[in-house]
């Protein structure tokens, strides 16, 4: 394994950070959390559009410019960083991958042009598995007719184009799986059977909405993998992979930068005539949260490598990924807003925006539990049937 | 970033196997006579590093004339990668070889280097480390052992205390003050001091697990006259000197670190099955889900591992390789303890498996729970795990001392 990066990869990620920074400053995320933001975030994404952002990881011949996935990776921690309310997440690491494991370019051209963003349908009662879909497909003409209720689909109520996985009527596990797109719910919150009811979540950055799928009808052409075609459960499995490491790299992003205000506030405030980050109680859980954060962040990056080099350990690299970065969170959630005492506590302090994401990443596409569950069978260590 | 090496060192790689295949030591050897001590090296513990040393493996990135072929650091970790996956001991010597050999070569004289540092490259000579006393462990710089200059001889009088290694080793890297008179730091010098010099007197402190076979001792130093050239580099630098020298120790011991935990979950997922075939349903998934945890931390000590090896290897600096000492001792004795306590009850019986040649080495030996003891020399050694969190916060994280 050669593990740094590329002189040209280091480059992308100043360019993307100093961008991001005048780009995306804390109170552009405050406004947001205030409820007045949608321009400047339709604005950052303008910006992030022109600058050949959701392009950067698709190939040449549908418009993007052919980087892998370790160049989206990094584009990936920076947002996470600047808790960035922005589609790149959701459209980039959800829907593109499974439209590209499907073997299929829906829209990938409008995707690299910054016209259409999208998200991935699959979970429902929060469980982001295959085998808990049931969701319907029922053949009808030369498409399906899709009935359901999907949970937790980032960018639900604003996605153009919704993937989504459903089933034949009483089949079950890895059988008659097949993936669809449908047109988002648009801006009334309802359209062609579908309607998009957004939750009030603890951060609007990356919002979440649940989705009801009544009488969807999906012509042939947006069918991504047919029901019943034996390819389904692997390119649902992979596509997850994808969006599962995307979402713990964005989740030690985040993670990260909470820890380094963390240390940066220990170094800075006096109490007893002396910075609190003298104290050896103080010292050793920062270095144990550089080691959690590390230890996170090396694991994010094997998984990014597995999946930008389809090596077969993929799905084990980005469970592990997912899991550490949840450990990871879990303890500088807990000691970033304990050890910046009442100060972190405030609305007013920007410390909330990077807690709440660190959270949120590692409460969609599984926890750090669901993921050491999800290892459990990888590593053979289920009961034998 | 990528998950291959290049070419050139799958090369490397083969060609050392290869030679590996054909020049390894007899296993049957090995466990016959096993190395019980870091300073004890059996026959074929001294065969193997001359014959290592003449074929310019036994440190691949030094030059021919010093038992290497100029190999680059990614080279040296795939050829540390190899030895442990073949359970073959680069030496059994780890701090002689790892330590003190470099320091002389860096701060010794032409003398030193031909009287000490070469024996221990041909498999002639075995080296101590005499750092940490009774007062001064985790304060090295508050160590009293004392050496006064008379005529051509230093006289030193004191006493050293877990020096591995110092029951077979034929001479002693001796960190000893020479000047009381000035803050601690500046007042320690660090002499090269022959074993059999009379006034020394050895005595092994048997360790917790495997008594019969201590590798730690007492060392006690009456009048002990060491000849005025063995003096290694300036006098009273040694402070300076010490912090190189566990700067090699460092560089990439943890990479014999990483193995062994791979080594260790290995075995745990070998024997898992059964182990967990024996649990009602409930504890079961208690136990499968402290396996994974462990399984992540190996993964991620590997990563870390590489991670901060490539800046290394880059020419940058490595924050990482402060972590690593630290998370794979503790990660370490964490699988030993989740292993031993899935076994329960049984985890309490003796171990009965036969040393396999390398007690010294770092490779998992004996039952689930002794492990667990036995890595505990870990966390204690080289830096307690509460001085690298020191450490890691001060001198990377840039905390203010307290």
């Amino acid at each position: 394994m050669q593990f740094e990066f590329t002189d040209d990869q280091l480059e992308l990620r100043d360019t993307a950070r100093k961008l991001l920074e005048s780009a995306c400053p804390p109170a552009l995320v405050r406004a947001v959390y205030d409820g007045d933001g949608a321009a400047r975030a339709a604005e950052l994404w303008t910006t992030l559009v022109g600058l050949d952002w959701p392009a950067l990881g698709l190939p040449e011949e549908h418009g993007g410019i052919g980087f892998g996935f370790v160049e989206v990776a990094i584009l990936v921690e920076e947002l996470g960083r600047a808790t960035a309310p922005t589609p790149f997440l959701a459209t980039i690491t959800q829907l593109a991958p499974i439209v590209r494991e499907a073997g299929s370019s829906f829209r990938l051209a409008d995707i690299a042009a910054g016209t259409c963003t999208g998200t991935l349908a699959l979970a429902e009662g929060g469980a982001w598995r295959a085998d808990a879909v049931e969701t319907t497909a029922r053949p009808a003409g030369d498409g399906f007719v899709l009935d359901g209720l999907k949970s937790h689909v980032v960018d639900g109520a604003t996605a153009d184009e919704v993937a989504v996985v459903a089933r034949l009527a009483g089949t079950s596990g890895d059988d008659g799986l097949g993936v669809f797109v449908v047109p988002g719910a648009g801006p009334s919150g309802a359209s062609g059977g579908v309607t998009a009811i957004p939750t009030a979540v603890l951060d609007p950055t990356l919002p979440v909405a649940t989705m009801s799928l009544e009488g969807v009808e999906v012509g042939g052409d947006r069918v991504l993998v047919a029901p019943g075609d034996p390819r389904a459960a692997l390119v649902i499995e992979r596509g997850l992979q994808e969006a599962t490491t995307a979402m713990a790299l964005a989740t030690v992003a985040a993670s990260r930068a909470v820890f380094e205000m963390t240390l940066q506030y220990a170094k800075d405030r006096e109490q007893f005539g002396r910075p609190i980050g003298s104290f050896q109680a103080l010292k050793h859980r920062l270095a144990d949260l550089y080691l959690s954060v590390e230890r996170a962040s090396s694991l994010a990056y094997f998984a990014t490598l597995t999946i930008a080099e389809d090596d077969p350990r993929r799905a084990v690299a980005s469970a592990m990924a997912k899991a550490a970065a949840g450990e990871c969170q879990r303890l500088v959630t807990r000691d970033g807003l304990q050890l910046h005492g009442g100060v972190g506590f405030t609305w007013e302090h920007d410390l909330h925006f990077l807690l709440k994401r660190a959270k949120s990443g590692d409460l969609l596409f599984g926890t750090a539990a669901t993921h050491r569950a999800h290892l459990a069978r990888l590593l053979g260590l289920e009961p034998a049937a | 970033v990528k998950l291959r090496f290049d070419d050139s060192v799958e090369e490397f790689r083969r060609e050392f196997v290869a030679w590996l295949t054909d020049h390894r030591p007899d296993p049957e050897e090995m466990a016959a006579d096993p190395s019980v001590s870091t300073g004890h090296a059996p026959e074929w513990a001294r065969r193997w590093t001359r014959t290592m040393f003449d074929a310019g493996w036994l440190v691949p990135g030094w030059p021919p004339e010093r038992g290497g072929r100029n190999a680059g650091p990614i080279e040296t970790l795939v050829y540390m990668e190899e030895l442990a996956k073949a359970h073959v001991p680069r030496t059994t010597n780890v701090q002689g070889l790892g330590i003190v050999v470099p320091s002389i070569f860096d701060y010794g004289t032409e003398d030193q280097i031909r009287d000490y540092a070469m024996p221990i490259l041909r498999g002639e000579a075995t080296a101590c480390l005499g750092m940490s006393e009774p007062g001064a462990g985790s304060d090295l710089a508050a160590l009293s052992t004392r050496a006064v200059l008379e005529g051509d001889d230093w006289v030193v009088n004191g006493q050293k205390v877990w020096t591995s290694g110092a029951n077979y080793a034929d001479f002693c890297f001796l960190f000893c003050r020479t000047d009381p008179d000035v803050p601690k730091h500046k007042g320690i010098s660090i002499l090269l001091v022959p074993m059999g010099t009379p006034g020394i007197t050895v005595r092994p402190l048997p360790e917790i697990v495997h008594p019969d076979h201590p590798d730690l001792n007492e060392v006690f130093l009456d009048d002990v006259r060491v000849p005025a050239a063995n003096l290694v580099g300036t006098l009273n630098d040694g402070w300076a000197m010490a912090n190189g020298s566990l700067a090699h120790e460092r560089g990439m011991v943890w990479v014999g670190g990483v193995m062994g935990l791979e080594e260790s979950l290995g075995r745990l997922l070998e024997e898992a099955p059964t182990l967990l075939d024996r649990l009602p349903a409930t504890e079961r998934a208690l136990a499968v889900d402290q396996i994974v945890q462990v399984a992540i931390d190996t993964q991620a000590a590997r990563c870390l591992g590489y991670r901060g090896f490539a800046k290394l290897a880059a020419g940058g600096s490595a924050p990482e390789q402060a972590l690593m000492k630290l998370y794979a001792s503790e990660a370490r004795q964490r699988v030993a303890l989740v292993a031993a306590e899935i076994q329960g009850a049984d985890a309490l019986e003796l171990g009965t498996v036969a040393l396999d040649g390398h007690l010294a080495i770092d490779e998992p030996q004996g039952t689930w729970l002794e492990q667990y003891f036995i890595s505990f020399a870990n966390t204690i050694s080289a830096g307690a795990s509460e001085i690298q969190r020191n450490i890691i916060a001060e001198r990377v994280l840039g905390l203010p001392r307290g």
